[in-house]
């Protein structure tokens, strides 16, 4: 059974990946993946270990994110939409093949609700079930379940994914 | 034609493989006819795919090298503190830390990494002296200072040693903790030791050379990190500091 420092290296993708959704920025991103894994260090005790370790180090970089955010908050109007970046579309040579489609999905989810993303992110890209986004995000499931409803029905309607249409291929409107 | 309506949420968990058996299958059996209820299940369907194959793919992104050193080392250094004290966890932050250590930590936390080393790697001398070892008259008359001298005191141990005691605080522990020089003619120690089980526990020991009677400033920073580390509090006061001591001993 690995511990959780040994067990963090080989986390770092997956982490840093929750992190540059989160956060819009890699720099940002950097320093919450690093503080996140030095917090899980301190922190390894509390981890049980019959219990997901990807759904524990998610809850404890999106609890450093959101101290984060609460203090950009009362410190006044920060830069950080600025240095915000199209994060999502691979970078370097990746880029050249990143298709339009990809790109306006990941336009549309940096105009979601932080809220609404993160849930998103959780469940769609790093696969929890709803119980364990739940324990994450520390909500009732039944909220994961609506936030996330409407997460996808914002999406769909922002990249003009079909909505409530009878879907056909080749015809994605615009936003309607 | 009876109808069922399913509302979002259960065609989503449909979608997510989230749904129980029974509820499965009548949408299932619902899809068949129901167009209107294919299409908003396509929703969810699509959003799903359309997100993991943007986001997704992040992961193969190489990860900055500089992140990926700093987490191995603080990872090896945890380990290694592990084996030396046979404690889980030496870099222990129990309870909440305030706003300004979050922050402080940020930028202190290279230097914290390297702390880790030097308090390890002194791990065998304080094995070999922490606690009252009869016979050790040094030992004895520092610890003996330690239990009873106010902060900014100065006591001679030896002719050739000097004990100045810095400042008194409680970790985040709650142990009761001393900082103190010991100076000698061309050398200055600092160190932070700890009251647990009734004897002074070196926690961190730094020797510099001396330069005009001050700690040079690097000595002081990584003090001044490690105090961080284990969330010393401020500075007890001299008469918090006297009753403290008074009951520690």
């Amino acid at each position: 059974m690995q511990t959780v420092p040994q067990r963090l290296v080989a986390f770092l993708p997956n982490l840093r990946r929750f992190a540059i959704s989160l956060c819009h920025s890699r720099e940002l991103a950097d320093d919450l993946v690093q503080a996140a894994c030095e917090r899980a260090i301190v922190a390894a005790d509390s981890f049980a270990p019959d219990t997901r370790f990807d759904a524990w180090m998610f809850r404890i970089l999106r609890n450093l994110w959101i101290d984060h955010l609460r203090r950009a908050r009362t410190a006044g109007p920060q830069d950080e939409l600025e240095k915000a970046e199209n994060v999502s579309v691979p970078s370097g040579e990746a880029a050249a093949h990143a298709r339009m489609e990809l790109q306006e999905v990941t336009a549309a989810l940096q105009k979601l609700p932080d809220e609404q993303r993160e849930v998103l992110v959780l469940v769609c890209v790093e696969e929890l079930s709803y119980r364990d986004a739940a324990d994450v995000l520390s909500i009732p499931i039944g909220t994961v379940m609506s936030r996330l409803a409407r997460a996808r029905k914002n999406l769909a309607e922002l990249t003009g994914i079909s909505l409530g249409e009878k879907r056909s291929s080749g015809t994605k409107g615009g936003v309607a | 034609m009876n109808i069922e309506y399913f509302d979002d949420e259960t065609l989503m968990a449909f979608a997510d493989g989230e749904l129980d058996e029974a509820t499965s299958l009548r949408v299932e059996a619902a899809l068949d006819h129901d167009e209107a209820l294919a299409a908003r299940l396509a929703v969810f369907l699509d959003t799903r795919l359309a997100v993991a194959s943007a986001v997704k793919p992040l992961i193969d992104e190489p990860v900055p090298e500089a992140l990926a050193d700093s987490v191995r080392r603080v990872v090896q250094e945890a380990e290694a503190a592990k084996v030396a004290t046979g404690e889980k966890n030496v870099l222990a932050f129990p309870g909440r830390e305030t706003r300004q250590q979050v922050e402080r930590r940020q930028w202190l936390l290279p230097i914290a990494a390297s702390i880790l080393a030097v308090i390890t790697g002194v791990g065998g001398f304080v094995a070999g002296r922490s606690g009252l070892q009869p016979g050790n008259s040094l030992d004895t008359a520092l610890f003996a200072a330690l239990d009873a001298q106010p902060s900014g005191s100065e006591v001679a141990l030896t002719d050739t040693q000097t004990l100045h005691i810095v400042a008194t605080f409680t970790d985040g522990r709650g142990e009761l903790c001393r900082e103190y020089d010991l100076r000698r003619a061309q050398e200055n120690t600092t160190t932070v030791a700890c009251r647990a089980n009734g004897a002074w526990v070196t926690r961190l020991a730094l020797t510099s050379p001396r330069t005009e009677g001050y700690v040079p400033a690097s000595s002081q920073d990584m003090v001044d990190a490690y105090l961080t580390t284990i969330e010393a509090g401020e500075p007890l006061a001299a008469d918090a500091e006297k009753s403290a001591l008074a009951k520690a001993e």
